[in-house]
């Protein structure tokens, strides 16, 4: 479904990913771990289309189309979601207003009927239980004023509203309570399905308790080191990304 | 050297209009002094922008017909007063019949209430510094006089609708006194609409004066088509414990101008002047505002917020002056503004002058762009660039537009800023 071959990207000329590969299955979720540094947001950023980032060379294909060639909003209509580590907070545009737009963008693409307000706010009350937010963050402005967890639970609202063909969750467990990772995690389980893919990155494996990935993937420096299952998080869990012989000399080479 | 560029004799020719003795009289004084009144130029300091859109040729100098109904632009469809032309018209007008309420064109004033009319006449301005409210003076032909009488409370909005008939070329000179008793209440909508397509000069005036605890809410909307240039002020005077929201709400044309001057001249008076003022292709918008802190323990607040498209230019000066005696006052002023296209201009100027050494002040002015940030947000959960430009633009004077306490007057005002923000995108 996605398939990333040698994929080098460079922010203001700098080289930060140098040579990804990567197979990603419907069905399937795989977790990506790697220091601070070693391009794990740069990795998310470039797949969403963020044109800060430079593709200096290589290849994404998402069911076969090439990724690259696309807009964001593109990127978006063909399925790619990113939850953001830091959602940005806009002022003066609803929640509502900006997941009703979001969902009838969708829709459109699709050629269907846009859905009403009527009908949208019944869809998205739903959908805020499921994330354990209340109603009333509908009628806020965009994560205005929210707080980390809810920030994060807004972005995992949005997923599930938008029902993406590839979830990215950029460090979605950063900056949360053991509480709100919980309800987190569980967006995420329900975020499961036979032609969903998802991708987690995260500098920790504690999000891994909750979610149980089927592939994890260690990157640093830019490129993907180590491949293994679920227990390989275990395994940098008890020894350390130095167990791998990486170290944070990665990050100083990444920069 | 040349000489400075003076007010064309053309405009100084006897008005017409049915005005009774007082108000006749005190236009011809006015009309006296206006001869050779210099007009405005780059190195005047309130006009150093805006100057050069100022055009009084002479065929602006004839007064416009008056008498004829509201054109269809009326953006508004309430009962309301109509003033065509600088002339109220009563056939196309509802007054509203209400205890406490007095409302009489100036025409049909009695010479008792004329004369005490003439003498109050500008008293709210600074007309040294509002040089186009002058030459009102010396124009009008009529105007307005509304009359809230102390304690009057009214549920409504009153709605007066200015319109400048620009069938032929000419100017009209609209005049309002509101005088808004004491412990009295009420909500005033100004709506500067224009028909007619030939070039024409609107130049309006319009005072509140507050008694003791009064409290208005004034919305101006000025919505005037491309061949009108409006230059309009307002005047407020306040007593103790008044309160004044102002909302103003502009569209850009060949030039718009509105100077809004506020004294707070007793203790516990206190004002909130909130404005938004959008252009786009080449137009020009100007807001000078002042607040005079004349009194102790007295607030202001201001927020002002702009949003220019293409290659058309805002300007907003700031004035507050907080005299010696007033101790104890806060004023808070803050103007944000929104170049859309690198061609386009701002110019934003706050200006504090404080002469009290016991006061509370805050004053900030940026000047930006639409977040990069916000729209890949945006983006990147499929919604179009063009439509996240729209939300995001929106966004940005919604804060203002959602305070306007008038239901009607807040929706058809969103709908008229969605429609010229969907536009600048689309153009661009």
């Amino acid at each position: 479904m996605l398939s990333i071959r040698n994929l080098h990207a460079a922010v203001e000329g700098e080289e930060i990913l140098k040579g990804i590969n990567l197979d990603i299955q419907p069905g399937e979720v795989h977790a990506i771990m790697g220091p601070n540094g070693s391009g794990k947001s740069t990795l998310s950023q470039v797949l969403a289309g963020n044109e800060t980032f430079e593709v200096t060379s290589g290849e994404v294909l998402l069911d076969g189309k090439n990724l690259l060639e696309l807009e964001t909003e593109e990127r978006a209509l063909a399925g790619i979601f990113l939850a953001f580590q830091y959602p940005v907070e806009i002022p003066g545009v609803s929640n509502l207003q900006f997941l009703r737009t979001a969902v009838n963008a969708h829709r459109a693409h699709q050629g269907k009927e846009e859905l009403s307000a009527v009908d949208f706010m019944k869809l998205a009350k739903d959908i805020t239980q499921r994330v354990d937010l209340d109603a009333s963050f509908l009628k806020r402005g965009v994560n205005e004023g929210f707080s980390g967890g809810e920030k994060k639970r807004n972005e995992i609202l949005q997923a599930l509203l938008l029902e993406p063909r590839l979830a990215i969750l950029d460090e979605t467990d950063s900056g949360l309570d053991i509480d709100a990772l919980k309800t987190v995690a569980q967006g995420v389980n329900e975020l499961r399905s036979e032609d969903r893919a998802i991708l987690m990155i995260t500098h920790y494996q504690r999000l891994l308790d909750h979610i149980v990935p089927d592939k994890v993937h260690v990157l640093a420096g830019g490129r993907i080191v180590k491949s293994g299952d679920s227990e390989l998080a275990k395994e940098l869990e008890e020894h350390g990304y130095a167990g791998l012989g990486v170290s944070d000399d990665e990050e100083a080479t990444a920069n | 050297m040349k000489a400075a560029p003076t007010l064309s004799p053309a405009f100084l020719q006897p008005a017409g209009g049915k005005l009774p003795e007082p108000l006749l009289t005190l236009r011809q004084q006015r009309g006296k002094a206006l001869v050779d009144m210099p007009l405005p130029t780059r190195k005047t300091e309130n006009w150093k922008y805006s100057s050069r859109h100022l055009k009084l040729t002479e065929e602006l100098a004839n007064s416009l017909p008056s008498g004829r109904k509201a054109g269809p632009g009326l953006a508004l469809d309430h009962p309301h007063i109509l003033i065509h032309n600088g002339v109220v018209v009563p056939e196309a007008s509802d007054f509203p019949e209400l205890d406490g309420i007095e409302i009489s064109s100036f025409a049909d004033l009695d010479d008792d209430t004329a004369g005490q009319l003439a003498e109050r006449l500008d008293n709210t301005l600074d007309n040294q510094a509002i040089q186009m409210a002058r030459l009102n003076a010396a124009r009008f032909e009529d105007g307005l006089y509304i009359r809230l009488k102390p304690g009057a409370v009214l549920e409504e909005p009153l709605y007066v609708i200015i319109e400048t008939d620009a069938g032929a070329s000419g100017s009209a000179y609209p005049r309002l006194y509101v005088d808004v008793g004491a412990n009295s209440q009420m909500t005033l909508v100004e709506e500067y609409i224009s028909s007619g397509d030939d070039a024409a000069l609107v130049d309006s005036v319009t005072e509140f004066s507050l008694g003791e605890g009064a409290n208005l809410t004034s919305i101006r909307l000025s919505l005037e088509g491309d061949s009108v240039q409006h230059i309009g002020a307002t005047g407020a005077r306040l007593l103790g414990h008044a309160r004044l929201d102002s909302h103003t709400v502009g569209f850009g044309g060949p030039l718009r101008r509105h100077d809004l001057q506020v004294r707070l001249e007793q203790p516990g008076a206190e004002c909130r002047l909130n404005g938004v003022a959008v252009s786009q292709g080449k137009q020009h918008y100007d807001n000078h505002t002042t607040i005079e802190h004349v009194a102790p323990h007295c607030n202001s607040e201001e927020t002002y917020r702009n949003i220019a498209a293409d290659e058309s230019h805002i300007v907003f000066n700031g004035r507050i002056h907080i005299h010696e005696d007033a101790q104890k006052s806060a004023a808070d002023m803050n103007n944000k503004n929104l170049l859309l296209t690198t061609g386009a201009e701002i110019d934003a100027k706050p200006e504090l002058e404080i002469y009290a050494d016991d006061v509370t002040c805050a004053h900030g002015a940026t000047i930006g762009q639409l977040d990069d940030r916000s729209l890949f947000y945006l983006v990147s959960r499929g919604i179009s660039r063009q439509h996240a430009n729209t939300l995001l633009t929106m966004a940005f004077i919604n804060e203002l537009v959602e305070q306007i306490p008038v239901e009607a007057v807040r929706q058809t005002t969103q709908a008229r800023l969605n429609q010229f923000i969907e536009q600048a995108f689309e153009e661009a």
